[in-house]
């Protein structure tokens, strides 16, 4: 069994543990078949994956107890986060929604979707309000146009995870992405002949991850979330092919702000109706 | 006749096990209702004014009903059984609420239909159609994927639309706030924009057309990037510190300019009509 097999089935799993039983469980992999438990006895990553989630079910059986979780948790979490480099630098960790208060929502392989959602308006807010157009337009052709950050992979749940187009003014400075690194500067030529390929954009490991998801949680509206998926990326790509060579337009960076808002949005729709 | 008889026997036992229940709740002033579903309708209609009725079609016995009345805050959701799946997962809801309830629907397939209500709205949806008619006095929030999104007299409003592919119809709709954004969708507005409102249109690819009376008040602004922006009847030149391009944007006055409409597109015709 390979770690992408161990995440993918990993959902599946959990849901058939019977509530009150996760401790044990993850204790001894008893809700696994033996594939799985070797592979996440002998992969740090998936023991790692493993072990986070133990945290947050253990925690969030007291979530049952109490309508407020314990400060605690948030700076365990926290302090998870640090320790894999997710976060940089000590931050006052706010409350936020990270465990479905449902009892019976297993919508947790869903979480890291808010984040990236997150991550995507910001990293549209922090580009066009800190790069100047030209150098920014160009650093993202053409493979990486709408690649998150690589902080916004992870697994694992992070706090302040307010995924609305409005969040990009409440998320700490530590959660901002790095913007993508510089590439070379194509040629208007280049330019032009790379917009005309780009009918199909490539989905970058992000989109592949969301819509693994959405295919395991919701196999009816896979397609309709690639194809939405496919137009946000294609009009971010746009914008960007077009400020390639007209930097100063204040209306298409705005537009690219637009566009970012939109994938945004739709990282927000799945993570808000995926059961 | 074998296939026939076959046949017969599903469509009765799907029959079968097509179940109605109805969910009933006294409530206060301005009570919070919120109904969530994967797969079906959602339609809410004024009722009594301080009960909540609740009407759920269920499809079939893979899919049940969760339902909890928490003081003033109800919240009902379709709970899948036995995964997802359209066909068996889908329940149809009718509600009947007071009129100044204020409401919360979120449907994947839809549709969602809100009419004669006076409190806040927001509508969630991938594919699903929304139309929302005679609503006064609230926030009208409403998010689609791909779904059409139809208000018809909307009064003292404010309106936040946001779709990807989903056309936005506004008819008779104005208030102090009416934005609307969609990707690939069209935007049609036909009213009079009110009096001291802010109109903001803005799409990526997809067109705008603005039909006003011949009396209408309003400072408008509009621009297309690569697309084409016209309007059909003179407006009063205004200083600006935005730069007009002929064919590409306009600005200009009509009346007193009560209210301020700004049209945006990136690809998009954007067309300013009078009635």
């Amino acid at each position: 069994m390979t770690c992408s097999e161990v995440q993918r089935v990993l959902p599946e799993l959990l849901d058939d543990v019977p509530e009150g039983a996760f401790p044990t469980a993850f204790a001894d992999y008893a809700f696994a078949d033996d594939a799985f438990a070797d592979h996440v006895k002998s992969c740090p990553a998936c023991s790692d994956l493993v072990s986070d989630l133990k945290l947050i079910a253990s925690e969030a059986r007291q979530l049952a107890a109490s309508d407020e979780p314990a400060p605690r948790v948030w700076v365990q979490i926290a302090a998870q986060l640090r320790h894999e480099g997710i976060i940089h630098e000590p931050e006052q960790v706010r409350r936020p929604v990270l465990v479905p208060s449902g009892a019976r929502r297993s919508g947790w392989s869903t979480w890291w979707l808010a984040p990236i959602a997150a991550c995507l308006v910001v990293a549209g807010a922090y580009v066009i309000s800190h790069k100047p157009a030209q150098q920014m337009a160009m650093q993202n052709q053409p493979a990486a146009v709408t690649a998150p950050p690589a902080a916004a992979t992870a697994v694992t749940p992070s706090p302040n995870v307010s995924a609305t187009p409005s969040a990009k003014s409440t998320l700490p400075k530590t959660v901002v992405p790095h913007p993508p690194a510089q590439k070379s500067v194509p040629s208007p030529e280049g330019v032009e002949s790379a917009a005309k390929a780009d009918i199909d954009p490539e989905p970058s490991a992000d989109d592949r991850q969301f819509l693994s998801v959405v295919s395991t949680r919701a196999p009816s509206l896979r397609a309709t979330y690639e194809s939405q998926l496919q137009t946000v990326n294609a009009d971010i790509r746009e914008v960007q092919l077009y400020l390639a060579r007209n930097p100063s337009d204040a209306d298409a960076r705005q537009e690219l702000m637009d566009a970012y808002q939109k994938k945004a949005l739709l990282y927000q729709i799945a993570l808000d109706r995926i059961q | 006749m074998v296939a026939g008889l076959m046949v017969a026997t599903c469509l009765s036992a799907a029959a079968v096990a097509q179940t109605k229940k109805e969910y009933r709740y006294t409530v206060g002033a301005r009570p919070n209702i919120s109904v969530e579903t994967q797969y079906g309708s959602i339609s809410v209609k004024p009722g009594n004014a301080n009960e909540v009725v609740v009407t759920a079609t269920l499809k079939s016995n893979d899919v049940e009903v969760d339902h909890q009345q928490n003081g003033n805050r109800i919240a009902i959701a379709s709970h899948l059984l036995r995964g997802p799946d359209q066909q068996s997962g889908q329940v149809d809801y009718e509600l009947l609420v007071p009129p100044d309830a204020n409401i919360n629907l979120r449907s994947s397939s839809g549709p969602l239909s809100v009419e004669h209500t006076a409190g806040d709205l927001t509508l969630e949806g991938a594919d699903a159609v929304v139309d929302v008619r005679d609503v006064q006095d609230g926030h009208v929030h409403v998010w689609t994927m791909r779904g059409p999104i139809t208000l018809t007299d909307v009064r003292n409003g404010h309106v936040e639309i946001s779709s990807i592919s989903g056309d936005v119809h506004l008819k008779s709709v104005s208030g102090p706030l009416i934005q609307a954004n969609t990707s690939r969708g069209k935007i049609f507005y036909d009213g009079d924009l009110g009096s001291g409102g802010d109109y903001k249109f803005t799409t990526h690819k997809g067109d705008i057309e603005v039909l006003v009376p011949s009396d209408v008040s309003a400072d408008f602004q509009a621009h297309s990037v690569l697309g084409r922006v016209q309007h059909d009847f003179p407006l009063k030149p205004r200083h600006s510190r935005f730069r007009e391009e002929v064919g590409r944007s306009f600005i200009g006055t009509s009346g007193q300019a009560a209210s301020e409409v700004v049209l945006r597109s990136f690809s998009g015709r954007i067309r300013l009509k009078q009635r």
